[in-house]
């Protein structure tokens, strides 16, 4: 069985239901997961105030449904389990999870999977900004898992991450691997500027047509066809993001970067 | 009109400064003061029965960082602290606020008295941002507060002993002090702060190396201030933080600092952090040298301390050291601030951890240990944390259990880097403290070592700062929670809810100087300061409830 959440509000103020996540609910009846506290804006409320509560929460399987652009902070530290988004959704999915999958089926807003520790995240339309980021202050960013984007997203993908793996579909904005520590980055389509500035390690793989201007702390090594991407283009087509047969044996030029912290990162730029 | 009195009837009464040590005795309050008992016939309004509870005064932290630019710097710089913590929730009588290394100014406010600490002193305000630090004392409620003046990186400062000129140097720090509102004046790095800014990665390496363009020593800093500071009958004639600050092998540069005060009266800050001994740069050597700091101290009855205990888990660093704060973030790699206030003085801000396996750290929570331990005097030695750079004042609770538990003391020295036992005397040390020598370092001696007749004590006249504990075998319980909290003579805190949040008072001081100095600072600051001499003090609107406590000239 699977609890549905479904949302009946109508607020343009934003909602945050963090907290209500599969492997907190399994153990609660309706009543009591109707009576978990959110906040609409900065009032406390509980969530039967905008959502249906129905179904079961036993087999840690959560679905939601309804117009949930405003809805934020979904699958906030979530440990294990499955939840499901008809449509679009806010800002902070899967902010900090550490186990589990979340599937977006629309757009999702900024800071998907900030900080996240593990479990695996994929929206089928677009993201927003800072996928996988760390929040302001903070040391690292994403720290093991997945997250998959199949159209485009934002600034600042990945930044600060330090382990884990993000791939973008579509395009994205400037600042790829901003301050990087360590992980893999996959981009498909065009970017903007100034990707892997200040990155310690980790690699960055630009699979588009278009090749982005890289900084001039980014420095060539060598052209060559890696075979860990044959592993991980392979990888990603088994789960079912779609990857056409001749990128497999594609070749790379290789940069090593960024100069400025030491050199021990990587950008790849498709050939 | 006079208010009603207030009993606290039967408790264990702790009061060192009027030889009152566990006594079973009755305490009278009125108009927010300590007042003698009536006499017979005469009812109290209100009488709370203290009948097995230990009753002090309110604690004194004489060394903390709680209100200034750099404090507020350091809460903006660490939001990831802010999430993760403790939230403080409004209620119908209090703000909300957030916790982390540096607590929002309410919270700050809320969580020392929720300690039985009522009144606390910024260690080091930039006089040019004093404003900044009476801003924020208004939004820090329920304690009496002040704040240090930064001094001994002043240029002024430096430019009068250089020429020689006393009479200027004493015009200058007694109005620098009064336009500030402030307490007292702060040495930081004397000199060395100055090098810091002129030279890439500069410094002063002992207090007899010159500060290049003023050519002063950081010797001739501290001499003349403390001397000025001691004539003007300051009520704390001075706040030392030492040179080299952290540094093996630091000890000796204390002792000079000590020996530079020449037998006037002076206040060596977080000393711990100026006890190492150890070549430059080398853990291998790296140990404690308190004992023979400790030796001086015992000796000479013009020095006193706070130790600036360090505790285990994160924290930031804060100070008015510059190259202290760059070499922190270049040991440990992380964020970094650093700021020039002019004419006055610098600013270092950076996260650390301190881990109780690594050997640094856990020598230096040990060499803190040491301090209270050796010093035989009680009333010499003061309890502090540096709040937050060793660790927050939230942690005095688990330093009185270490003081007065030495089974406890052995048992978390066991789980530190076994090396510190080979590079310190700690484990050999079996004192421990009686709850009058607790009252003594936590407030009637920081209220003395201040200066603040009124407080510290539970004498007739002393403000109705008061703290009441449940004992408990544990001291740290003990500590922690108090039962209430009286501060001013009104129940502030019961249970550890605040049932009335007063604003507190600022204590400053306000010391008389020759007002023809005026002119001379005036044309200062028309020629180098970026703010108008007469834009500059802070004026009394900015004080929301202010109390100026008296210099005494003829002490000196």
């Amino acid at each position: 069985m699977t609890l549905e959440l479904t949302y009946q509000g109508n607020t343009t103020i934003p909602l945050e239901i963090e907290g209500i996540n599969p492997d907190t609910v399994e153990q609660l009846t309706i009543a009591e997961i109707e009576k978990l506290p959110i906040f609409h804006g900065k009032d406390k409320c509980v969530l039967a105030d905008y959502f249906k509560v129905s179904g079961d929460a036993a087999d840690q399987h959560i679905n939601l449904s309804g117009q949930l652009a405003g809805v934020h902070w979904i699958g906030t530290k979530m440990e294990r389990g499955t939840i499901t988004i008809e449509g679009d959704c806010g800002r902070h999915l899967g902010s900090e999870m550490r186990g589990g999958t979340i599937t977006v089926q629309g757009n999702a807003s900024d800071w998907i999977g900030a900080e996240m520790r593990g479990g695996h995240i994929r929206v089928h339309g677009n993201a927003g900004h800072q996928v996988g980021a760390a929040y302001r202050g903070s040391e690292r960013g994403m720290n093991r898992g997945t997250i998959i984007i199949d159209g485009n997203a934002g600034n600042e993908i990945g930044l600060t991450m330090r382990r884990g793996l993000i791939v973008i579909g579509g395009n994205a904005g400037d600042l790829v691997g901003f301050r990087m520590l360590a992980g893999t980055i996959l981009l498909c389509g065009e970017s903007g500027i100034r990707h892997g500035a200040g990155m310690r390690r980790g690699s960055i793989i630009f699979m588009g047509d278009q090749h982005p201007q890289l900084l001039p702390s980014f420095r060539h090594a060598v052209n060559y066809q890696p075979e860990f991407m044959k592993v991980l283009l392979r990888k990603l087509r088994h789960s079912g993001f779609e990857v056409p047969d001749d990128l497999l044996d594609a070749s790379y030029d290789l940069f090593h970067g960024d100069m400025i912290e030491g050199g021990r990162g990587e950008i790849l730029l498709r050939r | 009109m006079t208010t009603a009195y207030l009993k606290l009837a039967g408790g264990y009464v702790y009061d060192p400064i009027n030889g009152v040590d566990g006594q079973v005795q009755d305490i009278w309050i009125q108009d927010g003061k300590i007042v003698d008992p009536p006499g017979p016939g005469v009812r109290a309004g209100r009488v709370i029965d203290l009948a097995g509870y230990v009753v002090m005064p309110g604690g004194v932290d004489m060394h903390c960082h709680i209100a200034g630019p750099k404090v507020n710097m350091a809460r903006k710089m660490r939001p990831e602290e802010k999430r993760r913590d403790e939230v403080i929730e409004r209620t119908q009588k209090t703000h909300s606020g957030t916790m982390g290394s540096v607590p929002s100014t309410f919270a700050t406010g809320y969580k020392y008295i929720g300690l039985g600490y009522t009144t606390a002193f910024d260690a080091a305000v930039p006089p040019m941002s004093a404003r900044h630090a009476h801003e924020e004392f208004e939004d820090t409620p329920c304690i009496d507060k002040g704040f240090y003046v930064l001094t001994g990186n002043n240029h002024f400062v430096m430019k009068s002993i250089a020429d020689n000129e006393p009479a200027k140097l004493k015009g200058f720090v007694a109005w620098l002090l009064g336009a500030a509102k402030g307490y007292a004046p702060k040495l930081v790095n004397p000199g060395g702060v100055e090098v810091w800014k002129h030279h890439p990665r500069g410094n002063v390496d002992t207090v007899d190396q010159m500060v290049d363009h003023y050519n002063v020593t950081p010797r001739q800093i501290i001499s003349e201030l403390t001397r000025t500071a001691n004539e003007i009958g300051l009520p704390h004639p001075v706040h030392i933080h030492c040179n080299n600050l952290g540094m093996p092998g630091n000890y000796s540069t204390t002792l000079n600092t000590m020996d530079a005060l020449n037998g006037h009266n002076g206040h060596i800050t977080h000393i711990q952090f100026h006890s190492y001994g150890g070549g430059e740069g080398e853990e291998e050597t790296f140990c404690s040298r308190v004992p023979e700091l400790v030796e001086y101290v015992n000796s000479h009855e013009n020095v006193t301390v706070d130790v600036g205990q360090v505790m285990f888990g994160e924290t930031t660093s804060m100070t008015g050291d510059g190259p202290l704060g760059y070499y922190l973030h270049n040991v440990y790699g992380t964020k970094w601030f650093s700021a020039d206030t002019e004419l006055e003085s610098g600013c270092g801000i950076a996260p650390i951890k301190y881990r109780n396996k690594s050997l640094v750290h856990a020598l230096q929570w040990a060499i803190g240990l040491e301090w209270y331990l050796l010093v035989d005097d009680p009333w010499r030695v003061v309890m502090s944390t540096d709040h937050p750079n060793g660790g927050s004042f939230l942690a005095y609770p688990q330093i009185i259990r270490l003081l007065m538990d030495s089974t406890y003391r052995k048992e978390v020295l066991k789980t530190v880097h076994p090396e510190v036992m080979n590079r310190c005397i700690l484990a050999d040390l079996k004192r421990e403290y009686t709850l009058n020598e607790i009252c003594i370092i936590t407030r009637s001696g920081p209220a003395k070592i201040l200066g603040l007749k009124n407080k510290g004590h539970l004498g007739a006249g002393a403000d109705a700062d008061i703290t009441v504990y449940l004992p408990h075998e544990n001291k740290e319980t003990m500590f922690e929670l108090p039962k209430y909290v009286i501060k001013s003579g009104i129940v502030v805190v019961e249970d550890g809810e605040i049932r009335e949040p007063l604003l507190g008072k600022t204590l400053h001081v306000d010391p008389d100087y020759d007002k023809e100095i005026e002119g001379d600072i005036s044309n200062w600051f028309e020629e180098y300061y970026s703010i108008r001499f007469r834009n500059y003090p802070v004026q009394d609107g900015y004080l929301h409830d202010a109390e100026v406590v008296e210099c005494d000239p003829d002490a000196s």
